[in-house]
């Protein structure tokens, strides 16, 4: 599929990406994160686009995926409204507050505490520590 | 731009949609809360009444139960006391009488006999938010055998080796449903066939095993705090411990099958910071899911990753939230902050909605099967796959500070502050 950005034409590799796309959308709608993590390296690296076209456009994916997620939890009777009257306005706040402070850190070195947090999460929950 | 314009109402309708939704839900859970207010002066004037009655009756054979206090908040001791006949063992049975959850389980367990795996779906409403099993304390050991078992350990076969089944009388009555699950059936995301109804010994199988799957460990639906005299009478301290269900709790003492007492009532109070989750069935200091959504959002920006990652995986390690709960809540939670991006790209033409759609109608097949799947796995399941997917997101966060990463992204992020000024100018010469 040809995809015009900019004046620029890119060609992708849209059957890949459909899979990888479904795939993830599977496992972060069971798990109940949003994936974005996951998508910019596929259509990056999978794809071959450039990031400034990944970035907006793989949010967007991800927005069907969870919209149509969190009906499904909602018909299975997964959402708990007061907890989530309790953390909306977190996530919000944490938001608004984020971009803030994002210049003035380096998000190398944020990258790499973060890396480091995960291994050690992971770990816990497999139960090796 | 034309997709544009289509788009928008598609995700607009979809907020109204959930907005309109949440208030529903709202009132439908209200009117609970005031009723049992209400209720519960009444069943505090019965509550004496009953134990009168059950005191001065000459049958020796029926145990009695009496208990110190009739209110906790928030947890507590409570004194149990009381005659049984002598020589036997007692057992108390106590739940949440007024505050029932969910509970499901998904048989996928070849079954020795035959060979073959039922998967078969097993769900009922009317599990207690809290049950428990007291036994006397020289159980202990048998107790401790239990636990040491550890994940693998069932209720049914403690119930056994406790001498215990006498005292398990409530959630043999729940109603349960089951299903028949094909894989079909799962990939549209359907519960699958609903089966005949159990006859009561199958329902009290099964829902010994929803009791399991719903408390997950041996120590919160089973105690060894009774000590039995030589001559019946008994003392029990129990101890409720903070963040249960709110509402009425009755305790039953059971000597055998038939000698049963009359239930002793009590009430747990909870306040505010505490808030009752209704579907997860457990009280809740809501200031710390607030400050821990906070905190990990704000460090969600900075990696560039949604907080989901790490929400997901701490809410059910520190809180008692069933994983099913979480997942269906955290979700809802990242959707408008997503909406928001989205709208702040598409200001500057900074997304391709022919990409965007197709790989997003890829998704929202896989959106449609994902929660069903969230049902069938156990939460030790869950954690572990959540264990995987935490490494992987670490090996590709490593990925991204590689110094040939770094240099890509920085060509490319001078791209796109070119873009980002054509935007600029762009939408500037409009207005002029």
């Amino acid at each position: 599929m040809k995809i015009d950005f900019w004046g620029q034409e890119f060609e992708a590799n849209m059957i890949l990406g459909c899979i990888g796309g479904f795939l993830i959308a599977v496992m972060s709608s069971m798990f109940g994160f949003g994936g974005g993590p996951f998508m910019v390296p596929l259509l990056t690296v999978g794809l071959r686009l450039p990031m400034y076209i990944v970035v907006g456009s793989s949010l967007l994916a991800i927005f069907f995926n969870t919209s149509m997620s969190s009906i499904r939890h909602y018909q299975f009777g997964n959402f708990d409204l007061v907890l989530f009257l309790c953390m909306f306005p977190a996530a919000l706040l944490g938001g608004y507050i984020g971009p803030q402070i994002a210049k003035r850190v380096s998000p190398t070195v944020v990258k790499q505490i973060a890396c480091a947090g995960l291994v050690l999460l992971g770990l816990n929950l497999l139960g090796l520590y | 731009m034309k997709k544009t314009v289509r788009l928008m109402p598609f995700w607009m309708v979809f907020l109204v949609f959930l907005f309109l939704t949440s208030p529903w839900s709202a009132i439908a859970q209200t009117p609970a809360a005031p009723d049992t207010g209400q209720v519960e002066p009444q069943t505090m004037g019965a509550e004496p009444a009953a134990a009168e009655m059950a005191q001065p009756a000459p049958c020796p054979a029926r145990p009695t139960v009496q208990i110190d206090k009739t209110s906790l908040n928030n947890g507590g001791e409570i004194i149990v006391t009381g005659q049984a006949p002598p020589g036997k063992p007692v057992f108390l049975e106590v739940w949440a009488a007024d505050k029932t959850v969910r509970a499901n389980r998904f048989d996928s367990k070849k079954d020795p006999k035959t060979g073959k795996i039922p998967y078969v779906f097993y769900l009922t409403y009317d599990m207690p938010a809290y049950y428990k099993i007291f036994v006397p304390k020289t159980a202990q050991p048998q107790l401790d055998a239990i636990k040491q078992e550890g994940k693998k350990w069932s209720f049914s076969k403690a119930l056994e080796t406790l001498e215990a089944g006498a005292a398990y009388s409530v959630p043999a009555k729940m109603s349960i449903e089951r299903y028949k699950a094909t894989i079909m059936a799962s990939i549209i995301g359907s519960r699958g066939n609903l089966m005949p109804a159990m006859d009561d010994q199958e329902n009290k199988k099964s829902s010994m095993q929803l009791v399991k799957s719903r408390f997950q460990s041996a120590d919160k639906v089973l105690g060894a705090d009774i000590e039995v005299n030589p001559d019946g009478t008994y003392k029990a301290v129990i101890k409720i411990q903070a963040g249960l269900a709110p509402g009425n709790y009755k305790i039953m003492a059971a000597v055998d099958k038939d000698l049963r007492s009359e239930p002793a009532e009590f009430e747990n109070k909870i306040n505010f910071p505490f808030v009752y989750l209704s579907v997860a069935g457990t009280s809740q200091n809501i200031f710390w899911p607030f400050l821990l959504t906070l905190a990990i959002s704000i460090f969600g920006v900075l990696m560039g990753a949604g907080g989901g990652f790490i929400l997901n995986p701490i809410l059910v390690s520190l809180f008692p939230l069933p994983h099913t709960i979480v997942a269906g809540t955290v979700m809802p939670t990242v959707l408008f902050s997503q909406a928001s991006g989205i709208y702040n790209y598409s200001k500057i033409k900074f997304i391709n909605w022919k990409l965007g759609c197709t790989i997003g109608a890829a998704m929202l097949l896989g959106g449609f099967i994902g929660p069903k799947l969230t049902e069938l796995i156990t939460l030790s399941q869950f954690k572990f796959a959540f264990g995987w997917i935490l490494l992987v997101l670490a090996a590709l966060m490593f990925w991204q500070t590689t110094p040939g990463y770094l240099a890509k992204n920085k060509k490319e992020q001078a791209v796109l502050k070119e873009f980002k000024k054509r935007a600029e100018e762009a939408a500037k010469a409009k207005q002029a």
